[in-house]
């Protein structure tokens, strides 16, 4: 119980009679990566905003470090971090003055700030005025704000929209590195590839309901139907085999004769999970 | 009341401090010692002899009043404005800071720098006083300052960003500005000259320069103190139903 960090059980959430959020259940234990996947309006920032005490649910119990989140006030935010694309930074002070106010209203080490700065590459731009930075950079300044205090739980509200893939490729490395250090994150996305590599657990939400949850493997694997291959020849021939007897001895024929190049399974993307579960796209 | 813990109150109060000495509302105080300084010449060109006296008190009092309605009523709202403009006041919040830790830390700044900059206009107006006068002026100004920046924390809450802070603070800030100015002129405006914290202290200032045994009334005081406790009032009620954003 001590690892499970987050437990939301039937959480419903209307604005006026709109239902919102329809029924959710999750949990995220310590050192995890939880992924809310889905489109725009699907009820992520929602969530984030209930599990971090910004809204009440209209029904349902929902527990972040153990706490419920009716009972949440200001302290929870010493153990939790929340990084969301809304998430603004001060533009006249410096990227260093910017760690610095919030590392003494967090109590964090000091010595943190420039370790951090130079784990998000901002290092050599600590003077400049936050302002001045790209968006990229300025993501990645909210993002090492937001782990000053060392957070038991991360919250990540679209960390990556909007920045460039290299940037983009920097916030994940990190992100994996801080959750091998244990920290428990709850990640929304709309970007696929992005719940694939970082998530242990994903949750496809739509309308404000879950319609699929699990490891990204077991979801791709589970609507994996019409198992094919898809098979390069040393000759540049590609082909596309069925889970037939005869395509498989023809694999198999390639295989000893080592003519294959490259083989690869086409189990489903999560994106294609998504539309065969929901009708609509991710975006 | 929520505890107030001092790293959190030191560190926003010194965040807030930072941005006014920024140019969007630093210009404010410097407006009120351009105003006092170009009243002073004004004033001394035109009066002579004990009439230049009372002319320097009121380029002093007009320069007081600039101050705490520009500094105190304008820069307290449109700072909490741009906070949720550039959407760190969320920021803020969810970092472990309590609505009592930021009413405190963005008042604290403006209220300290209405004071410096209302002491440094006697001197820049050619106005001299006793300890006591001194003592009188600072502290009417203190309670004047006090109400003019809660007050411009209720208008903050409506204001979404720095323009809206303008829109939404310029009709209160003309009342407060103007009511006095013109109060000789008027009977009516006169009548309520008595009871704005600005009024009370305009006629302060009058009173100490004249050499008044009493610059203020207790019935003076009395309205300013209450009209401190009936903006916090309205303060409370704005903010338990709106947070600091009305959006």
């Amino acid at each position: 119980m001590d690892k499970e960090y987050i437990r939301m059980e039937h959480i419903c959430k209307r604005y006026d009679k709109t239902p919102v959020l329809k029924d959710l259940n999750a949990v995220l234990q310590k050192g995890e990566i939880l992924g809310f996947l889905g489109p725009s309006g699907a009820g992520k920032t929602t969530t984030i905003k209930i599990l971090t005490g910004q809204l009440k649910p209209t029904s349902g119990e929902a527990y972040v470090l153990g706490i419920h989140v009716k009972n949440i006030d200001e302290t929870i935010y010493e153990q939790i971090g929340i990084v969301t694309d809304q998430s603004g930074i001060y533009e006249r002070m410096t990227v260093y003055e910017n760690m610095k106010y919030f590392a003494r209203i967090l109590k964090a080490d000091g010595k943190r700030i420039d370790e951090l700065l130079e784990r998000v590459g901002l290092e050599k731009h600590k003077k400049k005025p936050a302002g001045k930075l790209s968006k990229g950079q300025a993501q990645r300044l909210v993002l090492a704000r937001a782990v000053l205090h060392k957070p038991r739980v991360l919250f990540l509200d679209e960390p990556t929209s909007g920045l460039d893939p290299s940037t983009a490729l920097d916030i994940h490395r990190l992100l994996m590195e801080m959750k091998e250090e244990g920290m428990a994150i709850f990640l929304t996305t709309h970007n696929m590839e992005e719940a694939e590599k970082l998530c242990d657990h994903v949750a496809l939400l739509n309308d404000g309901e879950i319609v699929e949850y699990g490891t990204p493997r077991e979801l791709c694997l589970r609507y994996n139907k019409e198992k094919c291959y898809k098979v390069l020849l040393e000759n540049g021939e590609e082909h596309v085999l069925k889970q037939t007897a005869e395509d498989i001895e023809r694999l198999s024929g390639w295989l000893l004769g080592n003519q294959a190049a490259a083989v690869h399974s086409c189990e489903p993307t999560l994106e294609n999970v998504f539309l065969t579960v929901t009708g609509r796209e991710l975006r | 009341m929520k505890a107030i813990h001092g790293n959190k109150l030191a560190a926003v109060t010194e965040m807030k401090l930072k941005a006014l000495f920024s140019k969007n509302f630093i210009i404010m105080p410097v407006f009120a010692i351009g105003l006092t300084f170009v009243m002073k010449l004004v004033y001394g060109t035109v009066l002579e002899g004990e009439a230049g006296i009372f002319g320097k008190a009121y380029a002093l009092a007009y320069g007081a009043l600039m101050n705490i309605c520009m500094t105190g009523v304008y820069c307290v709202s449109a700072a909490l404005a741009e906070e949720k403009e550039k959407h760190t006041l969320r920021v803020l919040m969810t970092s472990s800071v309590n609505g009592t830790e930021f009413f405190l830390g963005s008042l604290i700044p403006v209220i300290l720098m209405v004071e410096a900059v209302n002491a440094l206009l006697v001197p820049l107006a050619g106005v001299t006083m006793d300890a006591a006068g001194w003592a009188i002026y600072l502290g009417i100004s203190l309670l004047a300052a006090i109400a003019g920046a809660v007050i411009g924390m209720i208008f903050g809450i409506f204001a979404k960003n720095q323009v809206t802070a303008s829109t939404v603070t310029t009709p209160i800030i003309m009342v407060l500005m103007m009511v006095p100015m013109f109060s000789r002129l008027n009977e009516m405006l006169g009548t309520i000259t008595d009871f704005l914290f600005t009024g009370i202290m305009m006629h302060t200032v009058e009173n100490i320069v004249d050499g008044s045994r009493n610059p203020v009334s207790v019935s003076s005081l009395v309205i300013l103190v209450g009209e401190i406790l009936l903006a916090m009032g309205i303060f409370q009620v704005v903010y338990r139903k709106n947070g600091y954003d009305s959006e």
